[in-house]
C-alpha cells in the first residue's frame, strides 16, 4: 500500500526561519548571515567592520557559530556588542547553522536596543547553503587563496548570497589567481550578485562593505 | 554532512504520518525526490538514514528510494527552456542571466510504500 506524504524535508526549519525574519520585522532588526570556508575571514571581517558601523551610530550584535572554541566570540566581544555563542558539540561539530540555533540565540539579545546583527555561520561551503537561518541577507567571503574555481564548485552556496565578498585582495602579488575569473565565475552561478573586493587585513575597501551594509540596514 | 540531519528530518516527517494516519504496518520503501542543486549525496544520505532508522521499529526494515531532478531553467527573455548540465546559469541560447529555475531545488518525501 502506498501513501503520499509530499512533505518538504526542511519545512521545519524553514518555518521557523520564517519567524525569525517575524520577530526581527517586528524589531526593525536586519540580519545578516555570513558564510564562507574555514579562514577565509568572516571574523576579520567582522573586526574591521563593526568599530565602522558603530561610528554610525549602528547598534550592532553577532551570533557566533564557531565549533568548540570561544576565540571568534571573544575577539568580537572586545566591541563591547552583545555576543551570543552558539557551540556546536565539541569533536563532531555540526556543519552550519539552522534556524532552530538561531532563535534562541536571537532571543538572549535587547532586539529593541539592535538595529544589525551579523550571524557568523560555521566555516563550511556546503552545508550552511542549505540551511535557511531566517537572515534577511546572504553574504558569502571567498578569499583569492582559495582558487577561482570555487564558485563552481559550490553552486549552491553562491545562488543563496546576493552579496559575494571576496577577501584577502592584498594577496594578489603573490598569487598567480585571476580576480576578474573570479568574478565571471560568481556571475556565472548568480548573475546579479553584488561582489565587493576588500581585504580585511589591511583594511582596503572596506568603507565599500560598510556602505553596501548601511544600505542594506537603511538607517 | 548535512545528510546526518537530512535523514533525520525524513525519519521525523514519516513517523509524524504514521502517528497521524495511525498506521501500525511497518515501511518498506521512502521515496524521497531531490533536486540537483540541493547538493546532497544519496549514498552519504543513505547510509545517515540506515543507521538512523534501526533506531525505529516501523521503519527499521525500509530503504529510501531516491528520485533525483535535473536543473531545468527557463529564460524569461527568449523563454528557451533546457536542463542545466554544467554550473553556468545563465540561457544557452540568448545568454541572458534573467533565468528562472523550474525544477532542480526539490527536498521531500512523496510517498511511502508500507510492507504488506
Amino acid at each position: 500500500m502506498k501513501i503520499q506524504i509530499v512533505r518538504d524535508v526542511l519545512e521545519a526549519n524553514d518555518q521557523l526561519a520564517d519567524q525569525i525574519r517575524e520577530l526581527s520585522k517586528t524589531h526593525h532588526v536586519t540580519l545578516i548571515n555570513i558564510m564562507s570556508s574555514p579562514g577565509s575571514g568572516k571574523t576579520s571581517l567582522l573586526e574591521q567592520v563593526i568599530p565602522v558601523l558603530q561610528s554610525y551610530a549602528l547598534r550592532i550584535g553577532v551570533i557566533e557559530g564557531d565549533i568548540t572554541t570561544t576565540a571568534d566570540a571573544e575577539r568580537i566581544a572586545r566591541f563591547e556588542i552583545p555576543v551570543s555563542q552558539i557551540n556546536t558539540e565539541p569533536f563532531g561539530g555540526d556543519c552550519h547553522l539552522g534556524s532552530e540555533v538561531i532563535m534562541p540565540a536571537l532571543q538572549q539579545f535587547d532586539l529593541n536596543g539592535l538595529d544589525l546583527v551579523f550571524i557568523e555561520n560555521v566555516g563550511n561551503l556546503v552545508c550552511p547553503a542549505e540551511f535557511d537561518t531566517g537572515a534577511n541577507h546572504n553574504f558569502v567571503i571567498i578569499s583569492i587563496t582559495e582558487g577561482e574555481d570555487k564558485p563552481l564548485k559550490y553552486p549552491l552556496m553562491f545562488r543563496v548570497c546576493n552579496t559575494a565578498i571576496i577577501n584577502k585582495i592584498d594577496l594578489q602579488p603573490y598569487l598567480e589567481l585571476d580576480v576578474g575569473i573570479l568574478e565571471k565565475n560568481i556571475h556565472q552561478i548568480h548573475p546579479d550578485s553584488r561582489i565587493l573586493k576588500c581585504s580585511a587585513k589591511s583594511g582596503e575597501n572596506i568603507d565599500q562593505v560598510v556602505d553596501h551594509i548601511r544600505k542594506l540596514v537603511n538607517k | 554532512m548535512h545528510e546526518l540531519q537530512i535523514a533525520q528530518n525524513i525519519i521525523i516527517i514519516v513517523n509524524e504520518e504514521l502517528v497521524r494516519r495511525q498506521v501500525r504496518k511497518k515501511v518498506r520503501e521512502i521515496a524521497l525526490v531531490i533536486g540537483q542543486m540541493r547538493a546532497i549525496i544519496p549514498e552519504t544520505l543513505r547510509f545517515s538514514f540506515n543507521i538512523q532508522k534501526k533506531r525505529h521499529t516501523q521503519l527499521e526494515e525500509s530503504e529510501l528510494l531516491i528520485r533525483e531532478n535535473d536543473i531545468v531553467v527557463k529564460c524569461n527573455d527568449c523563454q528557451h527552456q533546457f536542463k542545466i548540465q554544467e554550473p553556468q546559469f545563465y540561457c544557452q541560447k540568448c545568454h541572458s542571466a534573467n533565468i528562472e529555475i523550474l525544477s532542480g531545488n526539490e527536498l521531500y518525501v512523496d510517498s511511502i510504500e508500507l510492507a504488506d
